[in-house]
């Protein structure tokens, strides 16, 4: 009698201690459903994996220090080594998990999906700043300044700066597909609408190891100014190629020398680690702050990424600190939600990004998003490298892509 | 042929065409029968998400390819690198009246049937264009001239603004007699239409190989001197091989167009080639059934080696390149296995199968 009575005891005790663990987390707050998809692995990881490791850290930052209460974010990360294909079949399942909203990656992928955005009506932060993909697009909210305000920001600082007289003579070393080609055509309606430079020539990498006879032959074209629009291992390799002939410029527009200047993907510590000294005087433009800043916002992203414990590789890489931002509009919406007492699904995120504004410390400036403004960070830092780091020098906003805007 | 046609024990042929049958016995039709009825019933009583319903129609797109590369490959020993371009053919095609008429135009969205066919035609014409080396060139050379369309295909779809540069082109939903198929209904209904072409394509592939039109390709595989010999045409052969596997990756590639919605030059790159070709050997070259568990197979692997790095990847943070690499090495050592020890396929287990369960309870 007495081991029947322990064992009923025992057995509520179990069931005592099992309902003490488990009923707090059922009794917690909700958990808002989001999904990423992109490459941690595979082509474009080196700028992937960062990105996905600043986007986790951010919401477990969300989660660990209680920022929507007793809600939590629940994203899913999935690494879809850069195939079109296999983002679709994670989009869906994402759907199918009933995310409230997207995190995307690739230009390739959210063009291709562009359509199933607008059908599910989904609002999408993408990791892409391809110009096309903000295009009759309601639902695509890009974090930063596009790649092609990138470049004619670039070109508009090229023109601003250039010294010799003269309208600046320019050649286009671009990524051989959607990604790159974008920034040129819309640098092109640039000239067209008035920006003063002329493009000597166009060239779309493969992928050489040798870039020499090409720089001879910009040389010999009269070529001054470089704008690049790639990843950073083909821009190393050029940059690399220029140091070993003497072609580099040691001054911004040096007289019969090349000055190299990229936009987001080119530049940062990755092309640093591999052009070494090579990168000296290259001209990058990026909507984010760098930790080499050493700012108050630096400090926070280098926090943040120590309190994960995340290597220094991807704590000082600006792809860290755009997988943050991305998970930052994400909360930002959600937060928006909740204090305006909305059920936090995608309908009331997407009334939330089309009003939004607030400060991010990975930012280069405030991130404003409306119903007619898409982009949420439109300043653009122009940075130089100098003694192996990339300084600031100033912000600028380009103005001829409202021209080539209004235009479309 | 035995007396009860349910239960024949052996080959017992009197005429050719009792030999020709498709089913041995009544049983063997009856369980393919219900096999059929299974796989279009089960939608219905277990719904699955969309995300496996999109998997399920990929795997069957891959089918309709690989039923074309097993003609070429396994039936007439010519060996194609570049089959995933044959694929892009395909999709271009649609791509291609998109872009000119518009994604919603009515040909696009009401006419599909016409286009898949319009566009399994236009693989074989570059099928048949493509084989043309063949009649010169064997092995390793000709493997060479198929990846050489391979890049071709690239580069043209890369650098053609009629092709928006490989950027996507989008496809408009289609209509059926009940109206557009909206999201909901989009996996379900291509769930249908290509399980119906995979039926159709299979049975195609069966009757064919019974016709001289397919003994002649298994003839020149096996000695082209030989078939020549014999009265048949070798080199006239192996194009029309080439113009064959064109028209079901034309197809195939329709069929991806629509599925997706959209078609973008990643899908037929020379790394797809590859798979289609893993496929086809995993599968087992030179069997019809081979063409079905090949694409089964590698897809299901994919899959699992997805969970299987995921779950790895909690446990490895640090390390977790190395657990995604599981995938492509899965991959690779998949082919190697089955190439050192199972060179014949999964088509093989599947007829050991089929030997042990007619002669049980007795040994096979």
């Amino acid at each position: 009698m007495k081991s029947k009575k322990a064992l009923l005891f025992n057995t509520l005790l179990v069931f005592a201690v099992v309902f003490a663990f488990t009923l707090p987390a059922q009794a917690g707050g909700k958990a808002y459903k989001m999904g990423l998809s992109l490459a941690i692995t595979g082509p474009t990881s080196d700028a992937g994996n960062p990105y996905a490791k600043g986007a986790e850290d951010w919401f477990k930052y969300v989660n660990d220090t209680k920022m929507l209460g007793e809600d939590t974010i629940d994203c899913t990360i999935k690494d879809d080594q850069y195939e079109n294909d296999t983002t679709k079949r994670f989009f869906e399942q994402f759907v199918d998990d009933g995310i409230v909203l997207f995190l995307s990656y690739a230009t390739g992928a959210n063009l291709a999906l562009k359509r199933d955005f607008e059908e599910i009506q989904i609002p999408v932060v993408p990791a892409s700043y391809h110009e096309g993909l903000i295009v009759d697009a309601k639902y695509t909210f890009m974090p930063v300044a596009t790649y092609s305000e990138n470049i004619v920001g670039l070109a508009e600082y090229v023109v601003e700066n250039h010294k010799d007289g003269g309208v600046p003579k320019v050649a286009f070393f671009i990524h051989p597909s959607a990604f790159g080609r974008g920034p040129l055509e819309d640098t092109q309606k640039a000239v067209a609408a008035g920006l003063k430079m002329e493009i000597v020539e166009v060239v779309e990498h493969g992928k050489d190891l040798d870039n020499s006879a090409m720089l001879q032959r910009l040389i010999s074209k009269g070529v001054q100014y470089v704008l690049c629009h790639s990843v950073q291992s083909p821009v190393a390799t050029m940059l690399t190629d220029a140091q070993r002939l003497g072609l580099a410029a040691k001054t911004f527009g040096e007289k019969g020398k090349l000055t190299f200047l990229g936009a987001h993907y080119t530049g940062g510590n990755d092309l640093i680690a591999l052009a070494g000294a090579a990168t000296e005087g290259f001209f990058w433009a990026c909507s984010y702050n760098l930790t080499s800043e050493n700012n108050e916002g630096a400090k926070k992203q280098l926090d943040l990424a120590k309190k994960y414990g995340r290597d220094d590789k991807a704590a000082n890489s600006h792809n860290y600190g755009a997988g943050i931002l991305a998970a930052q509009i994400a909360t930002e919406a959600v937060k928006m939600a909740k204090a305006a007492k909305l059920e936090v699904n995608r309908e009331n995120l997407y009334k939330m990004l089309n009003d939004m504004k607030f400060d991010s410390f990975v930012a280069a400036g405030p991130v404003t998003l409306s119903k007619t403004e898409r982009i949420g960070v439109d300043v653009l830092n122009i940075y130089v490298a100098e003694g192996g780091k990339f300084k600031k020098i100033k912000s600028v906003e380009s103005e001829f892509i409202k021209k080539v805007r209004a235009g479309r | 042929m035995s007396v009860n046609t349910w239960l024949a024990t052996g080959n017992f042929n009197t005429t050719y065409r009792q030999e020709q049958k498709t089913f041995v016995t009544s049983l063997d039709r009856s369980i393919f029968t219900l096999f059929l009825l299974t796989l279009f019933a089960w939608p219905v009583f277990f719904p699955i998400s969309q995300k496996y319903m999109l998997v399920v129609d990929n795997i069957l797109v891959a089918i309709v390819a690989v039923m074309g590369l097993n003609l070429l490959l396994g039936f007439a020993g010519l060996i194609s690198i570049g089959h995933a371009a044959f694929i892009g053919i395909g999709a271009y095609t649609v791509a291609s009246f998109s872009r000119t008429l518009g994604d919603s135009h009515v040909i696009v969205t009401h006419f599909w049937p016409v286009l898949i066919l319009l566009a399994g035609f236009m693989g074989a014409l570059f099928g048949a264009i493509v084989g043309l080396p063949a009649l010169r060139l064997k092995h390793l050379y000709l493997a060479i001239a198929t990846l050489s369309f391979q890049m071709i295909f690239q580069w043209v779809i890369n650098f053609m603004s009629f092709f928006n540069q490989g950027q996507t082109i989008y496809v408009g939903r289609v209509f059926w007699f009940t109206g557009e198929i909206g999201r909901n209904q989009h996996y379900m209904f291509w769930y249908y239409i290509i399980l119906t072409l995979v039926v159709l394509m299979g049975f195609g592939v069966r009757n064919l190989l019974k016709t001289r039109y397919g003994r002649s390709l298994v003839a020149v595989r096996d000695n082209d001197r030989a078939a020549d010999a014999m009265g048949m045409n070798p080199g006239l052969t192996k194009v029309y091989a080439f113009a064959l596997a064109g028209f079901f990756a034309g197809v195939a590639g329709a069929l991806h167009a629509y599925l997706y919605r959209g078609i973008g030059f990643e899908s037929f790159t020379l790394h797809q080639s590859v798979g289609y070709l893993a496929m086809a050997i995993v599968g087992g070259l030179g069997t019809l059934n081979g063409s079905f568990w090949g694409p089964v197979a590698i897809k299901y692997l994919d899959i699992q080696m997805e969970h299987l790095a995921e779950f790895a990847g909690h446990y490895m943070v640090q390390a977790s390149n190395l657990s995604t690499a599981l995938k492509p090495l899965s991959f690779g050592l998949v082919i190697v296995l089955f190439l050192m020890f199972e060179p014949r396929g999964i088509a093989n287990w599947w007829r050991i199968a089929k030997s042990y369960t007619k002669l049980w309870p007795f040994r096979y």
